[in-house]
């Protein structure tokens, strides 16, 4: 065989084996997008949001005490998460910024982001659980949180970075003091980018199951009590898919609906605002 | 106080409280650490280290444990999920890179985006009630009756295809690792400069010549270190396993075989033990894939930084 028969022959082969592989990729998110709609769908009704579950053999029932459980932890994680996390970043993108340590932080956060959430699970039940000898809602708040805050530091800290620094001087030759620059100019310059980043802290620990396992743990009754266990979202599919009702795995189908459409839409919405943002 | 001295007062106020915030981060891991040895105080004294990690053994009724059955689930789960993953996310990433067509490009980078924003318990849940049920009927028999004719290979498909296996959990977790792995790939093959592509088609080179002897040398330890970040992330995967891998304590031979992974067995066992011994050794486990995945993920972020040192 002719030489260059053969080398187009291999390129043929070679690319064509890529075009499998995205199409691959695809087919996985199809597929399963699919699924879950097919599945959800009739299942998503008014009574889902409106009521509680019912006992097991009892038709009928919703979820809405895992909708308000899984809010409310969220916002805790928000309200701990998002001050820790756009201030940690401050500190590595501007005081903080030559130092060792800064840097030291800033490798860890990265670490952080992909530290396995059970362990954090564990930790916190140690720490917040296993003290006060009952499972509650608070700890599942500090272990979202703590998932949280690496994610926002790091986003926070690049988000400023790129706030071109002739505008930081421009603010110093004016005489205003380092705290001023930062919060007047920098954070103005770089406020859609934190944004983005809080939005997609938000949907990573929205769907976040293994650290609430062993600290908000479930609650099949609504609660707007932080002190007992507290029902989420996710940790309702688990049980809810492990279990054997079939009306049970139909609610599970309708919150993985409800979860993975609320999540991709926030996701999508944060790339989007980026790609407003910095589209030149 | 003069409003110098006040503006200057009110300067290292802020600079305190973002070191404070920043800090956090170290605490929480340092705490991370400091209270899981703690907590597996116990156990550490009772089964000592290289005990408990060769002890296939794992008996909440007598309180004998060890971390062999669940480490050997953890590491070959991982093992299989990033075989699968590593060549369909290399693929992906040519695709977006070399041959994509600019008007499919963005889409195409939304479609991975989204799959890496799915949560694991979706694809966790996904798996045990569409994949699984696909996996027990079709592919695994079809396995059988193909490579299970294969001497020494076919004993890795022998016994009943249930579905609820190692093999499909690998199949749940490499879909999961693999948008992560084709996106970090995608941004150091974009990282080439054109002029090296452009000087090796200058000379005649077809496309995949240039994939091969020009992106993937310049860009191959960036897409290692990418790797080895995925698989740090794999090992402490929970969710996606947790449905479809059957926690059963056991050194599984067959791919179609049930198994345990450190992180399941967390998931399952955590809220049940009754016993200090059996909650210590629970912590123990906890302990081991943190510092596991803590070290992965460290090595992946020193590859990654010895690169782009210049």
């Amino acid at each position: 065989m002719n030489i260059l028969t053969k080398r187009k022959i291999q390129n043929k082969m070679a690319l064509s084996l890529s075009v499998l592989a995205a199409a691959i990729g695809l087919f996985w998110l199809f597929f399963i997008l699919w699924d879950i709609f097919r599945h959800g769908m009739s299942f998503i009704t008014m009574d889902l949001f409106t009521k509680d579950p019912m006992p097991p053999g009892f038709k009928g029932g919703g979820l809405r005490n895992a909708f308000v459980g899984q809010m409310l932890i969220t916002l805790v994680a928000m309200v701990i998460g998002i001050p820790f996390g756009i201030l940690g970043g401050t500190f590595l993108s501007e005081y903080g910024r030559h130092s060792r340590l800064g840097r030291f932080i800033s490798t860890l956060s990265d670490i952080m982001v992909s530290v396995p959430s059970i362990v954090i699970g564990t930790f916190v039940y140690a720490i917040m659980v296993r003290p006060i000898g009952h499972f509650n809602g608070w700890a599942g708040g500090v272990a979202l949180a703590i998932i949280m805050i690496p994610v926002v530091i790091r986003t926070t800290e690049d988000m400023m970075s790129l706030v071109p620094w002739s505008l930081r001087e421009a603010a110093f030759a004016l005489g205003a003091p380092y705290y001023k620059v930062i919060t007047q100019v920098v954070y103005r310059g770089a406020a859609t980018g934190i944004f983005t980043g809080i939005l997609l802290s938000i949907a990573r620990v929205a769907g976040e199951t293994a650290p609430l396992l062993f600290t908000s743990f479930n609650n099949s009754f609504f609660t707007t009590n932080l002190n007992e266990s507290t029902p989420s979202l996710t940790v309702t599919i688990f049980q809810y898919a492990m279990g054997p009702y079939d009306d049970w795995h139909g609610m599970a189908w309708a919150a993985a609906l409800v979860i993975t459409v609320a999540i991709l839409l926030v996701t999508v919405a944060g790339r989007l605002l980026i790609k407003w943002r910095y589209r030149n | 106080m003069s409003k110098q001295n006040l503006t200057d007062y009110k300067d290292t106020l802020f600079r305190v409280i973002t070191f404070g915030a920043a800090m956090v981060v170290l605490v929480v891991i340092v705490g991370i650490f400091v209270s899981l040895v703690e907590q597996s105080l116990p156990a550490i004294r009772k089964f000592g280290f290289f005990h408990f990690i060769t002890t296939p053994i794992w008996d909440p009724v007598h309180e004998v444990f060890g971390a062999a059955s669940s480490l050997y689930g953890t590491i070959v789960t991982t093992v299989l999920a990033m075989a699968i993953a590593i060549p369909v996310s290399i693929g992906i990433a040519i695709f977006m890179t070399e041959l994509c067509p600019n008007f499919l490009k963005g889409a195409m980078g939304t479609a991975i985006e989204l799959l890496a924003a799915i949560p694991s318990i979706i694809y966790g849940m996904w798996g045990l009630f569409t994949l699984a049920p696909i996996m027990g009927n079709t592919v695994e028999p079809f396995l059988q009756h193909t490579i299970g004719k294969i001497p020494y290979l076919g004993s890795l498909f022998s016994g009943t295809p249930l579905g609820i296996d190692i093999l499909t959990a690998s199949t749940v977790l490499s879909i999961m690792i693999i948008p992560f792995m084709a996106s970090i790939a995608r941004d150091t093959f974009m990282l080439t400069p054109q002029v090296l592509r452009e000087s090796a088609y200058g000379i005649g080179a077809t496309r995949w010549e240039v994939i091969r002897n020009v992106v993937l040398p310049y860009s191959k330890g960036g897409v290692f270190g990418g790797m080895v970040i995925a698989m740090g992330r794999a090992l402490g995967e929970t969710m996606a396993v947790a449905f479809v891998l059957g926690n059963k304590h056991q050194i599984a031979h067959s791919l179609l075989d049930a198994s345990a992974t450190i992180t399941v067995t967390l998931a399952n066992e955590f809220t049940e033990a009754d016993s200090n011994m059996y909650m210590a050794s629970l912590f123990y486990l906890a302990l081991i894939l943190f510092v596991m995945s803590f070290l992965t993920l460290a090595a992946a972020k020193f590859i990654l930084k010895e690169r782009s040192a210049p």
